[in-house]
């Protein structure tokens, strides 16, 4: 059960260094593909990139998300803190807000915060309730640039 | 791959072109842990999901999520994304290999979406599209939008 008190914490920051190779196992993952060379070349080859007007090697839209995992400690342990019961965890929602490209070689500095727990009655048990928890993470590069911000939700069902 | 979307061009209840993944597999599925670092067993092992009363493993939401990801920015430049969010609606189970043709149709999704806004913001010309992911039995394992900046 989510410890309500925990609302507004700050974790400490995570700090990653993007990896091309990783970059292109990801888009090869997601596109379904077994082979860089059948991924869109934009997240595999930098002269490819920079082709359609890239600075670099950019990532995926959702490859952020696991940043905090290879940093370590990862999702897990926040929750853990947080209280929350992990055979009841689903993921509810993802989002993401893009402020800038994100290549190899960049340091991502992530901080998350806590920003929101609730409870919704069950539709079809009234007085059980699923509870809520929203986190939010902003990554900033190596020069100080806020490129993404993410709101993650989790739910105890 | 060179993409030719324009503000212009797009009008409010146009549709996105319909993406549809491979069926998924449990190779998929590990390719995922391995490539995310989510080793949540309830996506790789089987002896986990029947302890806690579920006949198989299921895929990650990020997975679905990723290709979701994969369908947009095959129609809409990486670079004009400033938006995606989603809420994950149902699990996706992968398809068994050994009963291919009566399970592949849980495990292949289709992403389909409509342009609902067009509007003008911090000096961008943007798009919002809502998104839906469905498995080939009309499952719904996703339901969302993003927004783009077009040129």
């Amino acid at each position: 059960m989510a410890d309500k008190s925990k609302l507004g914490m700050e974790f400490p920051p995570y700090t990653y260094v993007v990896e091309k190779g990783k970059i292109a196992e990801f888009a090869m993952c997601v596109a379904q593909k077994d082979s860089k060379a059948d991924v869109n070349q934009i997240h595999v080859d930098s002269a490819a990139a920079k082709k359609e007007g890239y600075k670099d090697i950019i990532i995926t839209p959702t490859m952020s998300t696991c940043f905090s995992l290879w940093a370590g400690g990862g999702l897990g342990d926040l929750l853990g803190v947080l209280g929350i019961d992990l055979a009841r965890l689903l993921h509810g929602e993802e989002e993401y807000e893009y402020f800038g490209e994100i290549n190899p070689g960049d340091t991502m500095t992530g901080k998350t915060k806590v920003v929101q727990m609730y409870d919704k009655e069950k539709k079809n048990q009234p007085g059980k309730f699923m509870e809520f928890t929203v986190l939010e993470t902003e990554i900033r590069n190596q020069r100080g640039e806020l490129v993404l911000k993410s709101r993650t939700t989790t739910v105890e069902r | 791959m060179t993409h030719h979307v324009s503000y212009n061009d797009i009008k409010v209840g146009d549709e996105m072109p319909s993406y549809t993944s491979q069926p998924i597999t449990r190779t998929h599925i590990v390719r995922y842990a391995g490539c995310s670092g989510d080793f949540n067993p309830l996506h790789h092992d089987n002896t986990f999901t029947n302890m806690i009363g579920m006949p198989r493993i299921i895929s990650h939401g990020m997975l679905v999520m990723g290709i979701t990801g994969e369908a947009i920015t095959q129609w809409i430049p990486n670079k004009y994304l400033r938006k995606f969010s989603v809420r994950f609606a149902g699990m996706t189970e992968p398809v068994d290999l050994d009963d291919h043709e009566n399970t592949k149709a849980r495990a292949t999704l289709t992403v389909t979406g409509k342009v609902t806004e067009k509007y003008e913001e911090t000096g961008e010309k943007r798009i919002k599209c809502d998104i839906t992911v469905a498995d080939a039995l009309g499952g719904v394992k996703i339901t969302g939008s993003f927004v783009a900046a077009l040129p």
